[in-house]
């Protein structure tokens, strides 16, 4: 088992891991993250607009009849996210190229939005909104990295426009990136004005099969496989494989409010709310089954300490100190539970939702709310998805617990043979 | 002593830094510890801290912190996983105290 473990961490682990910390891919999860405050606070007005109460009461009539102004406030964040991550990818690209990251951030959403197709209705001029959503989250992914590279390529072969050093470096910064701008702007222009193609429907249908597979239920198993994996070596698991899955997560959840906004049916089951509320209860791995269960068994003085100091952490979904503090890093026997908890968790919440018990989430917040409020608010308030995230606790307790049971029983053992007060060294 | 901590988000490692200062006071230590996510790290580090560490879950990205920890000429060490929980205060200490005399 040893063997095995060093095996795969040598082997797997740690090259995937870097992998993730990739330029691109890297800002592709910061750039998206970066508008996460943004897609929050939009994603609240949806809960505004259709309010979890009767359909009779004065509230939902008063919603009701105001909601295209309540929607407003999503309309500009949430509903167009994939103008605010844009900024987020080219900006942090740039900086981890040691451009400067504000041109970056703005050359790749004036690429982005070249790519929305400009409407003209009588003599105004619009702009798609849905394209700029996360629907068009791709799109905005291709075009600020090949924004950013341009910038790069001027920047290295030197053909910029070149200043003597007495101008002030802000004017210097603008003119330093015209003709990066000119010519990823004219090629922009090319593309989608002179031939005319439309960027957002081609890469749909590119992604489309990537987009398809998320949303089955190997498609939720796969990644909650490999982020507990990768957390059973100690590495931030979400980190490594959000990097990778992240922009799907967040198409899923763009779509899903989008339909709701506009009273359809949800189409995504997995967007990223999905596993941060109904999987990863108490934190990845769905650990706050595993304290309860110290508290419920535990009998080492080891366990016990460890269950007073990692509760309140892992109500709000913090449960380093569980995973590096029992440890679960590398221990065999707790690993085996880490892995299978949230499996089981997964499937019978997809289940759930697949069959329409619970509502499919398209509501972001913060995923340092206790999990049963954040899957009510996740839900858009439906008390059913309380009632998952209690069965998923009750489960994950059930599993956990013959496996701590026979940690436990190690531990009191070396506690009664050896007398250490320094109970940290003893557990490791 | 002034010291940097780095974590995914910067919450679990705010945990732990409460777990080092308790450490410290029993010496009389006086620290000033500040916890941050990895995205904030590279603008902070700058700011005249004594030592960085970061946390072993972000292990991976270590290479990216010692880069630029170093342009900031701030010594740089990686939190040995024993040590990364609310009771690894002492183990955290004593690496602390080894990184800033280097």
């Amino acid at each position: 088992m040893e063997k095995l473990i060093a095996f795969l961490e040598k082997n797997f682990s740690t090259p995937m891991a870097k992998l993730s910390e990739q330029k691109h891919l890297r800002a592709i999860r910061d750039g998206v993250v970066s508008a996460l405050p943004f897609i929050i606070f939009g994603s609240i007005f949806l809960i505004i607009a259709f309010p979890p109460v009767p359909k009779d009461s004065m509230i939902a009539h008063w919603a009701a009849s105001h909601i295209s102004e309540i929607l407003i406030p999503y309309r500009l964040t949430m509903f167009i996210m994939t103008l605010y991550i844009t900024f987020g990818i080219g900006y942090n690209l740039s900086q981890s190229y040691k451009l400067d990251p504000l041109s970056g951030g703005l050359l790749s959403v004036a690429a982005f939005l070249f790519s929305i197709g400009v409407q003209t209705f009588n003599t105004a001029f619009f702009l798609p909104m849905a394209n700029l959503g996360g629907h068009g989250l791709f799109v905005g992914m291709i075009v600020s990295i090949f924004a950013v590279e341009v910038l790069r390529l001027c920047k290295h072969s030197n053909f910029t426009i070149k200043l003597p050093d007495s101008v002030p470096p802000s004017v210097f910064r603008s003119f330093e990136s015209l003709i990066p701008v000119a010519i990823v702007l004219i090629i922009m222009t090319i593309v989608t004005v002179v031939f005319g193609v439309n960027l957002h429907s081609l890469v749909d249908r590119a992604v489309a099969p990537l987009v398809k597979a998320g949303d089955t239920l190997p498609g939720v198993l796969i990644p909650v496989f490999l982020i507990t994996f990768f957390w059973s070596f100690g590495i931030h698991g979400v980190s490594v494989v959000g990097a990778v899955a992240r922009p799907v997560w967040e198409v899923y959840l763009g779509n899903n409010s989008s339909a709701v906004a506009s009273g359809q049916a949800i189409p995504h089951i997995a967007p990223e709310t999905f596993f941060q509320w109904f999987v990863w209860i108490g934190g990845s791995g769905a650990t706050l089954g595993l304290v309860i269960a110290m508290f419920l068994v535990g009998r080492s003085s080891y366990s016990k300490t460890m269950a007073r100091t990692t509760v309140v952490p892992s109500l709000f979904n913090i449960n380093e100190p569980v995973i590096f503090g029992m440890p679960i890093v590398l221990n065999p026997v707790l690993i085996i539970p880490f892995i299978v908890t949230p499996l089981i968790g997964a499937s019978l919440a997809y289940g759930a939702t697949a069959l329409g018990f619970v509502t499919a989430t398209y509501v972001q917040v913060p995923w340092t709310l206790p999990a049963p409020i954040g899957a009510y608010l996740a839900t858009g308030g439906d008390w059913r998805a309380i009632i998952l995230v209690l069965i998923n606790i009750a489960i994950s307790i059930v599993v956990y617990l013959p496996f701590f049971r026979i940690y436990d029983k190690k531990l009191l053992l070396q506690e009664q043979t050896t007398d250490v007060s320094d109970h940290n060294t003893l557990a490791l | 002593m002034k010291i940097l901590f780095v974590c995914s988000g910067g919450m679990s490692s705010a945990i732990v830094v409460n777990a080092l200062k308790k450490e410290a006071a029993k010496e009389g230590l006086a620290l000033e510890v500040k916890a941050v996510g990895t995205q904030e790290f590279a603008q902070e580090v700058k700011n005249g801290w004594d030592l960085a560490m970061v946390a072993p879950q972000v292990r991976h990205i270590f290479d990216t912190f010692l880069a630029q920890a170093t342009e900031a000429s701030v010594p740089c060490e990686l939190i040995p996983p024993q040590a990364y929980n609310p009771l690894g205060g002492p183990t955290l200490l004593k690496v602390v105290k080894q990184g800033v005399q280097q």
